[in-house]
Formats: structure tokens, C-alpha cells, sequence
């Protein structure tokens, strides 16, 4: 198996009373309760966890994009992921991802995530969400009714361009490029693996199996809730004839680990209650743009199992049931590998996400739950699935080869050094 | 569906959309452009026009049995689409009479070919903007909070009868397939009413509004909350030949709330010609 160390990056101060005044934390939750001051050292605390992450050995960090969101402040995934680029130097970065139709022409995808490919050495994963309707349609004004289409036609526009050595116009229904040429172009060949996250819908999976991209399914419900739905996914693989290899699939799941199961409870309630009562105190008046799903994924329930309603959500749970019920994962490392384990058995997914900060939690207990799942977690999960080869990780350039960011400097420093450091510079 | 009206179907040729047409009264024709709710039911003003003149509902692909909106990529698709309508019922210069949506629409089709429409009646159109005062949005509310934006009375019969909807969503996978049917058909047509006016609802339309010929009716409900009566002000100051009447006690929804007041004046000036 494989691990990433995900972040949401929630914001850590809604007031108390959040839910009774505010009806939603995404698209309209009013801007004056976010304090920019305290936001620097939300960005930085975040990233710094990240970056330990990467020092306690996660094969990969991950970012995704939200807009208008309280629990999730990156509308830029992408200068998370730059900023990870330069400081963190094993793992490879998840970019889960980049919302396509949000972006105009959908070329800067292609040239963003090249850029990361190249500064990080061939480490990204691109992802391609369609996005949820509160980012794409709410908040970006995205048409529900062919935002799909709009979507697909992207894609296929960033994959020409990241396949083409020579210049290409482009005549799309949604764009229209004289000259489209992909100034840099990535690392990997002929281009980074792709991942799509989803909440379900069947178009999606028959996206991720037709193309040949890693489905990941990104749920706040635990694996327990997500056992149909993937189900569902293997079951749509198997129709189609495709060899049902684990690394085709990813899952989040949000993991508490504490030294154990008594410490846990104690240590992280606060947090799991902020993120599930307000991080998730969502509108259901904006859930879904009329036209967003299908009529398809609306008649195979999927509105009843992942919709955002309440029993869904987790809201107003005790500790007792969001464990029991597996919404968390959460408890002493045994504990934790043991239903992590689970996890990846019965889900059949190889790429495990992390979710190791939840709600408001601060770096001192993230950073011991990381640290404990680095050290006794891990390697108790690692050799599940590994008859199976992973075509869906990133072939990036080997470690010796890449430049060890700031070396350039100490080497002009050193150059200036010899002579007169100022006459140099003149 | 269509108690009290005729309902049929019209295909308008290979690879554009097969409309349903629900026709009822006789006289002279009158073309009705439904809203974003659709037709549901044969209720309302409907009947009553049905008294005075030979009415033409045609439901927009998504509403009722209409498919082929994948026909209809944009706005002016979606207006020719009008015009191919009228020509496939054969009616010439009509008086039409648009809805809310369809308020916009018809309004839209007289500005783009102002000799196609002999009269115009629009009851609350949307297609204007105001930053001071915004069209509610209809695409991100839940329905038991919109209907009193809809409403002037929330206890009459149509808005207890569309606040009774709200049972359709709900947190359990506890719907009969019935309901199921039902909810889908009602985002079916949601889905085309978004397709053409999400997020903001205004495409220009103002600086078109000179351009329309026919004797214009404007028609608002006094205490509209959905789309505020100074737009009726707008729409009366920039058709050259336009009327306004205003009906006391009404929201937006007139043609399900007042649908006598309503159906008398639009009589009237259909009548008037």
C-alpha cells in the first residue's frame, strides 16, 4: 500500500455558536470571521505539517481546491503544492486537484501542474475533480447543466496538450485556442498519473476506468459507509472487463491516533467536534445545482447515501458513535492499524489518504498522531497489496538527480567568497 | 396532467427537440410560455384563457414529456426554438402571453424578430438586474424557504400545495418510486431552467428591449419578493408601446396565487386588438 498525508486546511476559530447563526460554512459564510493575521500561521502551521510528513516518511503529501470555504481554505491548491515543491524532498505531492471547467482556457492546468512536475522533479500527481456544485457552480458560476461536458472537453484539451511536440489549434465547444503549446511540459511521459476524486456518481467511475485513472473516493463517512459505494466501483470494473487492481483505488479516511484508545477520546473530542458540527454545518439549499448530477446517479441513490444530510454527515454524533460507526478512525496504533487494515481489505484500495489533522486540532497532536502512524502504523500496512504493481504513482526523476533546493545559492555564495564578494557583484 | 386540455406531441425534425403541446379553448391563438415551474397541471389562469381563446402550451425540452435539450446549446438556440414552435403550430403573429421565464423568453423572441409577435403579455418576467436589488436566487434555496418569496398569501391552496413538495426531500432513502419519479421530473426541469439562467438571471435583455413592436402588457404582483416591482417600472419604460398593471395582494406566482385578476386583464388586452 501507499500512504498520503492529506490536508483540508480548515480554519480554526469559528465561533462558538457557528451552526445557530450561520447557515453554512461554504459560498456565503461571511468573510469578517477570518482573521488573515491568525491565517498566516494556519498556512504555515499547516504546511510545517506537511512537511513533517514528509520527514516521517508518508510516500506522498496531498492538497485539494475549495473555494468559499471555512474548512477547506485552498482555492489555490497549486501554490500549496510550490510551496511543498521546494521544502519537502521524498514524497511525492498530490494535487487532488485542480477543478478543470473552473479554469479559462483550461490550458493553465496544463501548465501549472507541468510547472509542478518540473520544480518538483517529477514528484506531482494531477488530479482532476469535477469539483463539488457549491466550488463550481455556487461559487464560480459554472452552468450545472454542461459544466460535465465543459469538464470533459478540458481534459481532453490538457492531455493533447501535454501529448504534442509541435503547436495545435484547438476548435472546442468551450474553447477556442489558435495556438495551444505547452511551454514547460512535465517531467513524467507523457505526463503525471491522474487521479479523480468522487463522491459516487457513475460517470465518474466510467471516466476513471475508461481512461485508466486511480478513482478516489473522498468521504467524511468513513469506510463503513463507503462499503456500497465501492462496491459498487469494483462491481462497474469488473462489468467492463478491466483486471481489478487495488492501486485503481483511493480512499480518505480522517485517523486519530493517539498512545491510546482512553487518550484518544480525551485528546481529540474537541477537534472531531469542531470539524464534524461545524466544519460540516452545510447548507443543504446549495448542495446541488439543478443539472449537477445526473439523472442516472440520481435515480441509483446516490443522493440518499453521500447526499449532505445530516445522518450522512455526522452531525450531532458522540465520540462513541463517530468511532464505532468508523466515521474516524481513532485509538491506540493497534487499534488503528488493525481497523485500517480493514479498511484496505474490504474497500480493496491500495492508496490509503490520511486525514491526521481534523477540525481544529493543533500541531502538537497532529504531530504525535503523524509520528505514531509513521512509526506502528505503517509498516504493519505496507505489504497489503504489494503482489499488485502501482501504474498509478509518479516516476520522478531519481533523488541524486534532482536539485537540492538553496545549493545553487551556497554555491554563488561560495564563488563570491573567493574573490571580492562586492567587485562580483558589480 | 392536462385535465381540461389537449396534450400532443410535436417532433420538429431529426436531431431537434420533440416538444409536448397542451392546447385547450377557442378563438383567436394565444401561445403561453410557462415559467420555471413548468405546467404541473392544467390549473390556474390556464382555464380561464382557455375561455376567451385557443391556447398553446408548449413545454420547453426537460418539462412535461419535451426532450432534446441538448438541442439547444444557448440563449438564442433556445429563442429560435421558440420561433420553430410557433411555426410548427402554424401561428402567425399570436398574442403571447409569458410567465416569469417564459415572461423572458417571450420578451427575448419580440426584440429578436418583432414582426413574429402580434401582442405580448409578460406577468413578472425576469431578465433585468439591479445590483440594489437582486433576482432572488432560485437555484440555491430550498423549497419550503422560497415558497414565501413566491407567495403574497403562503395559506393559499398553490403555495400549500408547492410548500407540500418539501416532503420529497428528505434525509432517509425513504421515498415510494412514485416520488422518485416525481422528484426527478421536477429536476429535469430545474436542470433547463439553469441551463439558461444560472447564475444571474440577465443577458442583456435591457439594451434589446427598444427593438420590441408589439403592444406590450407588463403585469406585477405588488408585493413581489421574487423579482422586486421596480423592474416593472423598467421593462414599462423601455417597450416603446408597453403598459403597466400592477395587481394589489400578489406575488410572484399570479398565475397560480391571483389567477382570476390576472386572467381578466390578460383577456382583456389579448381582446383589445
Amino acid at each position: 500500500m501507499k500512504f498520503t498525508w492529506f490536508h483540508l486546511m480548515p480554519y480554526r476559530w469559528l465561533p462558538s455558536d457557528f451552526r445557530e447563526r450561520f447557515h453554512g460554512v461554504w459560498v456565503d459564510v461571511p468573510n469578517y470571521l477570518y482573521d488573515p493575521e491568525r491565517g498566516h500561521e494556519l498556512y504555515n502551521e499547516y504546511l510545517d505539517m506537511l512537511e513533517y510528513a514528509d520527514q516521517c516518511g508518508f510516500d506522498a503529501v496531498g492538497v485539494n481546491e475549495h473555494h468559499q470555504n471555512a474548512y477547506g481554505m485552498m482555492p489555490s491548491p497549486n501554490i500549496m503544492a510550490a510551496a511543498l515543491a521546494r521544502r519537502t524532498s521524498n514524497a511525492m505531492i498530490l494535487v487532488l486537484g485542480n477543478s478543470i471547467a473552473l479554469y479559462n482556457p483550461p490550458v493553465r492546468v496544463a501548465e501549472e501542474f507541468a510547472m509542478l512536475d518540473v520544480i518538483s522533479g517529477g514528484r506531482l500527481i494531477a488530479g482532476f475533480p469535477v469539483g463539488t456544485s457549491m466550488d463550481i457552480n455556487y461559487c464560480y458560476g459554472q452552468n450545472p447543466a454542461t459544466v460535465r461536458d465543459k469538464y470533459r472537453e478540458g481534459h481532453d484539451l490538457i492531455i493533447k496538450a501535454w501529448h504534442m511536440r509541435e503547436p495545435f489549434a484547438w476548435n472546442g465547444k468551450y474553447t477556442k485556442l489558435r495556438y495551444v503549446n505547452l511551454w514547460p511540459r512535465p517531467i513524467q511521459q507523457p505526463h503525471p498519473p491522474i487521479w479523480i476524486p468522487g463522491l459516487g456518481s457513475i460517470e465518474t467511475w466510467d471516466f476513471c476506468l475508461d481512461h485508466g485513472y486511480n478513482y478516489s473516493y473522498l468521504s467524511f463517512s468513513g469506510y463503513k459507509r463507503a462499503q456500497n459505494m465501492m462496491n459498487g466501483y469494483w462491481e462497474h470494473c469488473a462489468k467492463k472487463g478491466i483486471d481489478p487492481n487495488p492501486y485503481r483505488g483511493a480512499f480518505f479516511q480522517q485517523v486519530c491516533i493517539s498512545d491510546t484508545d482512553a487518550a484518544c477520546e480525551r485528546e481529540w473530542w474537541p477537534h472531531v467536534d469542531y470539524f464534524f458540527n461545524k466544519c460540516l454545518h452545510l447548507y443543504p439549499g446549495m448542495a446541488g445545482a439543478p443539472g449537477y448530477m445526473s439523472e442516472a446517479s440520481m435515480r441509483a441513490g446516490v443522493v440518499a447515501q453521500v447526499g449532505n444530510t445530516k445522518s450522512n454527515m455526522g452531525t450531532d454524533k458522540s465520540w462513541k458513535e463517530l468511532v464505532e460507526q468508523r466515521y474516524i478512525v481513532a485509538g491506540s496504533p493497534a487499534t488503528v492499524a488493525q481497523q485500517l487494515e480493514e479498511l484496505a481489505k474490504s474497500l480493496r484500495v491500495g492508496h490509503l489518504l490520511f486525514g491526521l489533522h481534523l477540525g481544529s486540532a493543533p500541531s502538537e497532536l497532529v504531530n504525535h498522531s503523524t509520528e505514531l502512524c509513521a512509526r506502528e502504523v505503517l509498516p504493519k500496512l505496507r505489504p497489503i497489496w504489494s503482489e499488485h504493481e502501482d501504474r498509478w504513482w509518479p516516476q520522478a526523476m531519481p533523488k541524486e538527480k534532482r536539485v537540492k533546493p538553496g545549493s545553487t545559492t551556497l554555491t554563488a555564495a561560495r564563488a563570491a567568497s573567493i574573490g571580492n564578494g562586492q567587485e562580483a557583484r558589480a | 396532467m392536462s385535465s381540461g386540455a389537449q396534450s400532443r406531441m410535436l417532433a420538429l425534425g431529426d436531431g431537434r427537440p420533440t416538444i409536448e403541446v397542451l392546447e385547450a379553448g377557442s378563438g383567436a391563438p394565444l401561445l403561453f410560455l410557462h415559467g420555471a415551474g413548468g405546467i404541473p397541471l392544467w390549473s390556474g389562469v390556464l382555464p380561464l384563457l382557455a375561455r376567451e381563446f385557443h391556447v398553446y402550451a408548449p413545454l420547453l425540452p426537460g418539462f412535461g414529456q419535451s426532450t432534446g435539450l441538448d438541442c439547444l446549446d444557448d440563449q438564442l438556440d433556445l429563442f429560435l426554438h421558440g420561433f420553430d414552435v410557433m411555426d410548427a403550430l402554424g401561428l402567425a403573429r399570436p398574442y403571447v402571453v409569458g410567465e416569469s421565464m417564459g415572461g423572458w423568453m417571450a420578451a427575448e423572441m419580440a426584440a429578436l424578430r418583432p414582426d413574429k409577435i402580434g401582442r405580448l403579455a409578460l406577468a413578472a418576467p425576469i431578465g433585468l438586474w439591479r445590483d440594489d436589488a437582486p433576482v432572488l436566487d432560485m437555484f440555491g434555496m430550498m423549497n419550503d424557504e422560497m415558497v414565501p418569496f413566491l407567495f403574497h398569501d403562503t395559506n393559499c391552496a398553490a403555495a400549500q400545495a408547492m410548500l407540500g413538495l418539501s416532503a420529497l426531500i428528505s434525509d432517509k432513502d425513504d421515498r415510494t418510486q412514485a416520488q422518485i419519479e416525481q422528484l426527478i421530473a421536477l429536476a429535469r426541469g430545474a436542470r433547463t431552467a439553469a441551463k439558461f439562467l444560472f447564475p444571474v438571471p440577465e443577458n442583456g435583455l435591457e439594451r434589446r428591449l427598444w427593438r420590441i413592436q408589439a403592444p406590450t402588457l407588463i403585469v406585477w404582483g405588488a408585493n413581489d419578493r421574487f423579482i422586486a416591482p421596480l423592474y416593472a417600472d423598467i421593462f414599462t419604460a423601455k417597450i416603446p408601446n408597453a403598459q403597466l398593471h400592477t395587481i394589489p395582494k400578489a406575488g410572484h406566482l399570479l398565475a397560480l396565487e391571483v389567477p382570476d385578476a390576472l386572467g381578466e386583464v390578460l383577456c382583456e388586452w389579448g381582446k383589445r386588438a
